[in-house]
């Protein structure tokens, strides 16, 4: 009986041994490493969301950090954006509707002597991204819009979308990029794609503002 | 057997209705209070009622916009680059946020003066702030005054008051006014003496508010 006892208690022991051995070799597989690059947005699924909300990015640098309000360099946007999670016959996951209203302050950017005024005409296609830090849910979405200065229409444009919790300020993150030029100014993106920063490249932190994530409508 | 079957509901329904009943209270309250809106310019007098350009969220709807290149309210207030935005949703009550935004601001020929201001108000189900909102290179009575603190006022003599970066707290929410210019006259007795002082019109640059 007290055999048993003992072969019992060494079984114990080394189940105990082999599952923390286990643990522990898990553990440090999944932690990254300091230092390296973590990069996001590149995993996707398509299911019914929505994102809505406005803020403020002071680019560059897209910290939490404001600049000096003398220097005018923030950007300041409303935008929303709704899918049902459908797919196209390409595969491509369909908005169902969405806005986007984008203001960008630098004296550099200004155009026919007006801030540079991004506004959205049609969005065509919303993903969620699931590869991402954003904790309450992180959004890559797009479609064509006008630039307001000049009037130049149909210039196809994309954002990624992360709201990480509350408040927006120093937690949520946006980016944006247009992919054609735009007359008078030529490529341009508001974009931080610093792994470091957070709260997921490519998207700058919000400065003010916040972004709000629902996983359906 | 029916009578237990009866019993049985209607004690299902006692327990389930008051709590159906809470949730849509709250809900409706919810709606009932949750807005979003902001505008660059407000201008109130005896002889003068604008406001522009101004955005309001309306029901059913994410998102509203306004925007004007130039704003002038002649001897007051002039401003650039004025753009009004709100974007939310109030029919679930889960957030909005609400900004004015401005370039070069001259009110009350040259008294005050500033060359960016940015009015921002968030707010989701218990929590609301101004962050984002700001000032630059704002000159009040020719004194530069950089970053003032949430509700700071300064007299303006023979005019009134203004309070910059003001932030009321709303029934859940937040409303910003980044530059209040109160403007007031005084009341005098009848051998001339000032006894007090009389607001005779208000303007404001820059105000965003949300509330959920």
């Amino acid at each position: 009986m007290s055999h048993l006892r003992s072969l019992a208690s060494v079984t114990a022991i080394g189940a105990i041994a082999l599952i923390a051995a286990s643990c522990e070799a898990n553990r440090q597989a999944l932690a990254p490493t300091i230092g390296a690059p973590r990069f996001h947005f590149f995993v996707f699924a398509c299911q019914p969301l929505k994102m809505t909300g406005g803020g403020r990015i002071d680019f560059p640098p897209g910290t939490a950090d404001k600049n000096p309000p003398a220097s005018h360099e923030y950007e300041t946007f409303g935008a929303h954006v709704m899918s049902s999670g459908q797919t196209d016959a390409n595969g491509v996951c369909l908005a169902d509707k969405g806005a986007l209203e984008w203001i960008d302050h630098r004296p550099e950017m200004r155009l026919n002597g007006s801030p540079l005024n991004l506004h959205a005409t049609e969005i065509d296609f919303a993903e969620l991204a699931v590869d991402t830090d954003c904790s309450d849910g992180a959004v890559h979405w797009g479609g064509k819009l006008r630039v307001q200065n000049n009037g130049q229409e149909n210039l196809d444009f994309e954002v990624w979308d992360c709201d990480n919790g509350e408040p927006g300020v120093g937690h949520d993150g946006f980016a944006i990029r247009v992919n054609e030029p735009i007359d008078g100014i030529g490529d341009y993106a508001v974009m931080c794609p610093d792994p470091a920063l957070p709260p997921a490249e490519p998207s700058c932190t919000l400065t003010g503002g916040n972004r709000q994530f629902h996983p359906t409508h | 057997m029916k009578i237990e079957s009866i019993r049985a509901a209607v004690r299902f329904a006692g327990l389930v209705l008051p709590f159906m009943w809470t949730s849509g209270s709250l809900a409706a309250q919810m709606r009932a209070s949750a807005q979003a809106s902001s505008y660059g310019v407000s201008v109130t007098t005896a002889t003068v009622n604008q406001k522009s350009p101004s955005a309001v969220l309306p029901a059913g709807e994410m998102m509203a916009t306004d925007q004007a290149n130039a704003v002038t309210v002649d001897g007051l207030v002039s401003a650039q680059d004025a753009f009004a935005i709100v974007n939310g949703d109030l029919t679930d009550g889960s957030g909005a946020v609400s900004s004015a935004t401005l370039g070069a601001v001259n009110i009350l020929n040259g008294l005050i003066t500033a060359d960016g201001v940015v009015a921002m108000a968030s707010s989701t189900v218990g929590s609301a702030d101004a962050e984002g909102s700001s000032l630059s290179n704002l000159v009040v009575n020719g004194v530069s005054l950089s970053d003032p603190a949430p509700n700071t006022r300064v007299d303006l003599p023979g005019t009134g008051y203004v309070v910059l970066n003001e932030q009321i707290p709303t029934s859940g929410g937040i409303t910003v006014n980044m530059i209040h210019v109160v403007l007031q006259q005084p009341v005098l007795d009848l051998l001339g003496g000032v006894t007090g002082y009389q607001t005779v019109g208000n303007i404001i640059v820059g105000s965003a508010s949300s509330s959920m």
